[in-house]
């Protein structure tokens, strides 16, 4: 296949890109984003500091973005070029999946650092949960990459023109509806300090001993999968671990947490890392910065009184 | 019709031996059905009960995975038949190419209208065959589905999305990830484990699969263990919680992270 | 010899734990230890999930099972540090499906599917323990009906239940072999009153005196034939022993792995005390009694398995696990020091309700009655 020097995004109507757009620009002088969804994202999209905007189209009432998957990867391959990056979140996993079909191509996850190497795309990867890290050279065609997405710093560049592309999105899917729940926004990423809670709790109300302790030491709430799926206790946006969020607070309490690998992925690039646990035994002491052994039950009050500011 | 549960046989990497040179040693982790997977099991029961469709699933992946107590883990949670391909030529396979032996056998068993996977692989832990095979498969793939049933010519489905729940119906052929909490997935009692040994299995040789051939490889240059396990560790009883959280709190005023 | 497990154990296993992991947690056992419950939902987990009926036969809607799985199932919960958790109510459910009347079947395996406890095991008296000849409990049979006067006490999970598995004597004469017989008499029939006894383990049974004044009941609460109650009776006791060594075996691997690993971390003279050879002898002569009581379990079980005459076996067993294993857990205690005393520790818990299973079931020294004249009556 022959190859250009150039860097696509995809973006699955999602106009938080930015992320994206840095890494892209990291790679070539050149970014090319293909977008997937409503007008206003491809808009926003054309002033977040690429070169060009490929637009599918305006979706008729119902279809799911991820219906356009086929035509982000035709156009993709299209266009042939070097890398491609796209949301490792919700739909973007789609649209790499159909890309990846389509070129025959890995979908590299998990990544750490990518770069030039020669004419090639070097990527330092993070395997297995991140037991590992690896770092390959991609050959015979191009690298396509799944990143965290969202938003870092304001979108740079002058608007471009958004050009629109022919598309036949599938028809096998309509969407009828959306329940709405009712949330703060929640921005673990950005969190200084994290305090998170796993299946130590006993029940629902004893949260209030956790936001105590969040709000004395000032920090956000979190918590291990048991809690956000489940019994839905915390709401998912702040899950932390593989199937949730990825986040490197200078500060992580983890209460009540055991500490298996597929939540300590998640806070592998903290500061410090507190635990609280009864259970000596527990993974996360060998985790930890530092560790308390005790009942989270009162060592969580005394932690909050020993926050609190001296009378 | 035809259920497909695509599934995963495999060590949780925690139980790996992983060398200062980044290898990865497996041998001595026990494999299971990969923790993602079982909602799948699940949902693809209760909607077969529903309508009478047949659950088939489906693995591919080494010649490890074919093991007679690999055999029964799946046959115990609800599937009325299995195929697997087992073929070490498939050992590190990446998610693409394991999407696209798995496509081939969807293919192949014919009148299919839902695969149901799990989100993400123990193992492996990236989240992507699914929505891969979906490609493969030119279907609509969606992932962080919440629930699945069935309606007169199709399934309705609920997602979890940023905003909220959404609903939609399906008129074609999908691929769906479950998420893990879609549904409670029943322990397999002894019924269900001694009717395992019953259910057909069929072995499909990869040779006679129809699967495209990868156009980009990886060359591995270097790997690495992460440093990040050095943690201080300092361990405080907690059998005194005021003294264990003012020495606590001492030294997180000392490190400067309060 | 084959010591792996077959596809089938490690597949239950598997299950087992998930189960457990779910429904089981520790935090629960230790708030069912300290308001003193019964482990009710976890029990009805274990029935929707088929481990309840395990071992019984199929026209009951169990499933068959063999003795060898049913204890490695017996004793993988009570490694969870819950006590009786499985296998003991199963185990006297077979008396009333070997010999209780249609009714009786269809209303005991009714109470197990619901979680609850069909039926305590009314056989302790004052006066009357292993001697069952002393046994002062009347049951008169008149016209259709039986009335039943009497007092049994030390009745494990009698509030919980819905029956009182009474053994009474129907008949004079001391022959305990046509004397006594077997009914199932409700907790809340006329005349029968409890007295809640306080004891210091087993929180999650409760135990309880029971005075039946003038109880009189159809004679249809007749388990089995009148005279024929003691033989019934006797029939699975060896079953029972195997289940309390099962129970006696996980509960010890439980506060063996509890010290193991606080020896492993508690620093003492700048070294975890593990480093110390007193300790690792603790915990080496440990390791050799949970590997005896283990093989001395899956043995006698096998030979229920094989039709092998039990003989001895069963009490020889019970004996020897509910000693070692008490042993086991007392070591446990003597690693953590004054830690281990502190109300609410795992290991406390485990060493409390490990000493009662010296006694439970039969005492150390009546299984030495048992076994000891089976003995010399083979070598006469």
């Amino acid at each position: 296949m022959n190859v250009s020097s150039q860097t696509w995004i995809v973006v699955a109507d999602d106009p938080a890109v930015t992320a994206l757009v840095v890494a892209a620009r990291a790679l070539s002088a050149e970014v090319t984003a293909v977008v997937a969804g409503r007008r206003a994202t491809a808009e926003s999209v054309a002033a977040a500091g690429v070169d060009r905007v490929l637009w599918l189209g305006e979706p008729a009432e119902g279809t799911p973005v991820e219906a356009y998957a086929p035509d982000v990867a035709r156009t993709v391959a299209d266009g042939a070029p070097r890398a491609v990056l796209g949301s490792s979140d919700g739909a973007g996993r789609v649209m790499l999946g159909a890309i990846a079909a389509l070129l025959q191509a890995p979908v590299l996850s998990g990544v750490i650092a990518v770069e030039h190497d020669g004419d090639q795309i070097g990527v330092t990867r993070s395997v297995f949960g991140g037991v590992a890290e690896r770092r390959d050279l991609v050959t015979g065609g191009p690298a396509i990459i799944a990143l965290a997405g969202g938003d870092v710093g304001d979108p740079s560049g002058a608007a471009v023109p958004v050009e629109e592309v022919t598309a036949n999105p599938l028809t096998t899917g309509r969407l009828t509806g959306v329940r709405k729940k009712e949330k703060a926004p929640v921005n673990l990423g950005a969190a200084r300090t994290v305090v998170a809670v796993g299946r130590g709790l006993k029940a629902k109300a004893d949260l209030a001993l956790i936001t105590g302790l969040a709000d004395a030491i000032g920090g956000e709430l979190a918590c291990s999968r048991p809690l956000a799926e489940g019994v839905d206790w915390i709401p998912k946006e702040r899950n932390v671990g593989i199937s949730g969020q990825q986040i490197a607070p200078e500060l992580y309490v983890a209460i009540g947490i055991s500490g298996q690998l597929q939540h300590m992925v998640g806070v592998r690039d903290a500061g410090v890392i507190v635990a609280v646990n009864s259970d000596k035994a527990a993974l996360i002491f060998k985790q930890c910065d530092y560790g308390i052994v005790g009942d989270l039950y009162t060592v969580v009050p005394a932690l909050t009184a020993a926050l609190a500011p001296k009378p | 019709m035809t259920i497909v549960v695509a599934y995963k046989w495999a060590p949780n990497p925690q139980d790996a031996a992983v060398g200062s040179d980044g290898s990865v040693d497996f041998s001595r982790a026990k494999s299971a059905i990969s923790e993602y997977d079982p909602v799948a099991f699940e949902l693809a029961r209760q909607v077969a009960d529903a309508t009478g469709a047949e659950v088939v699933g489906v693995t591919v992946g080494d010649a490890s995975i074919d093991t007679s107590l690999a055999r029964k883990a799946a046959l115990s949670r609800g599937l009325d038949r299995l195929v697997i391909v087992a073929d070490d030529r498939l050992a590190g396979a990446d998610s693409t190419r394991l999407a696209a032996v798995l496509a081939a056998v969807v293919r192949g068993i014919g009148d299919v209208d839902l695969v149901l996977a799990g989100e993400s692989s123990v193992d492996v832990t990236e989240g992507q065959v699914a929505m891969t095979l979906a490609g493969q498969l030119g279907w609509l793939g969606l992932n962080a589905v919440s629930s699945v049933s069935a309606t007169d010519g199709g399934y309705a489905i609920e997602r979890d999305v940023p905003s909220g729940t959404a609903s939609m119906v399906l008129t074609g052929p999908a691929v769906l990830a479950a998420t893990t909490d879609a549904v409670l997935s029943r322990v397999p009692g002894m019924k269900d484990i001694l009717g395992a040994a019953k259910k057909p299995v069929e072995v499909l040789s990869l040779d006679m699969l129809d699967v495209s051939s990868a156009q980009v490889t990886l060359t591995a240059v270097s790997a690495s263990r992460p440093a990040a396990g050095n943690r201080q560790r300092v361990i405080i009883d907690g059998s005194d919680p005021t003294a264990a959280a003012a020495e606590l709190v001492g030294a997180l005023r000392a490190a400067k992270v309060l | 010899m084959d010591f792996g497990l077959t596809d089938e154990q490690e597949l239950l296993l598997d299950s087992l734990r998930e189960l457990l992991e779910r429904e089981c947690p520790e935090s629960y056992i230790a708030e069912l230890d300290r308001t003193h419950q019964a482990p009710t939902s976890f029990r009805l987990a274990l029935h929707e999930a088929g481990f309840a009926s395990l071992g019984f036969p199929e026209e009951y809607g169990g499933t068959p099972c063999d003795a060898v799985t049913l204890m490695m199932l017996t004793e993988r919960v009570s490694q969870q540090g819950l006590n009786n958790g499985y296998g003991i109510e199963l185990l006297q459910a077979k008396d009333i499906l070997e010999f209780g009347s249609q009714e009786q079947k269809a209303d005991i395996l009714g109470l197990l599917a619901a979680g609850a406890v069909p039926f305590a095991l009314g056989f302790t008296e004052p006066g009357a323990g292993s001697d069952n000849s002393a046994m002062t409990t009347t049951a008169v049979h008149r016209d259709g009906t039986v009335t039943f006067n009497g007092t049994k006490t030390l009745i494990t999970n009698a509030l919980d239940a819905k029956y009182l598995l009474v053994m009474a004597k129907s008949s004079d004469g001391d022959d305990e072999r046509t004397a006594i017989s077997m009914y199932l008499v409700p907790m809340d029939a006329p005349g029968v009153s409890t007295n809640k006894l306080e004891k210091i383990v087993w929180n999650t049974n409760d135990s309880c005196e029971i005075f039946m004044d003038d109880v009189t009941l159809p004679e249809s609460c007749l388990v089995g034939r009148q005279g024929n109650g003691f033989r019934q009776l006797m029939r699975n006791l060896d079953l029972e022993r195997l289940v309390i060594a099962a129970t006696c075996l996980g509960l010890a691997q439980c506060a063996f792995d509890d010290a193991a690993t606080y020896a492993s971390q508690r620093v003492q003279f700048g070294k975890p005390i593990g480093s110390f050879q007193l300790i690792q002898l603790k915990l080496t002569d440990m390791a050799i009694k949970l590997e005896n009581i283990r093989n001395f379990v899956y043995k006698t079980s096998w030979m229920v398995d094989q039709g092998i005459p039990l003989r001895s076996q069963g009490a020889l067993c019970k004996r020897y696990a509910a000693m070692a294993a008490f042993e086991v857990a007392d070591d446990a205690m003597q690693i953590f020091g004054g830690i281990g005393v502190n109300a609410g520790t795992r290991v406390s818990r485990l060493w409390r309700d490990l000493r009662g299973h010296r006694f439970g079931g039969g005492t150390d020294e009546i299984m030495v009655h048992i076994a000891g004249r089976q003995i010399i009556r083979e070598h006469r």
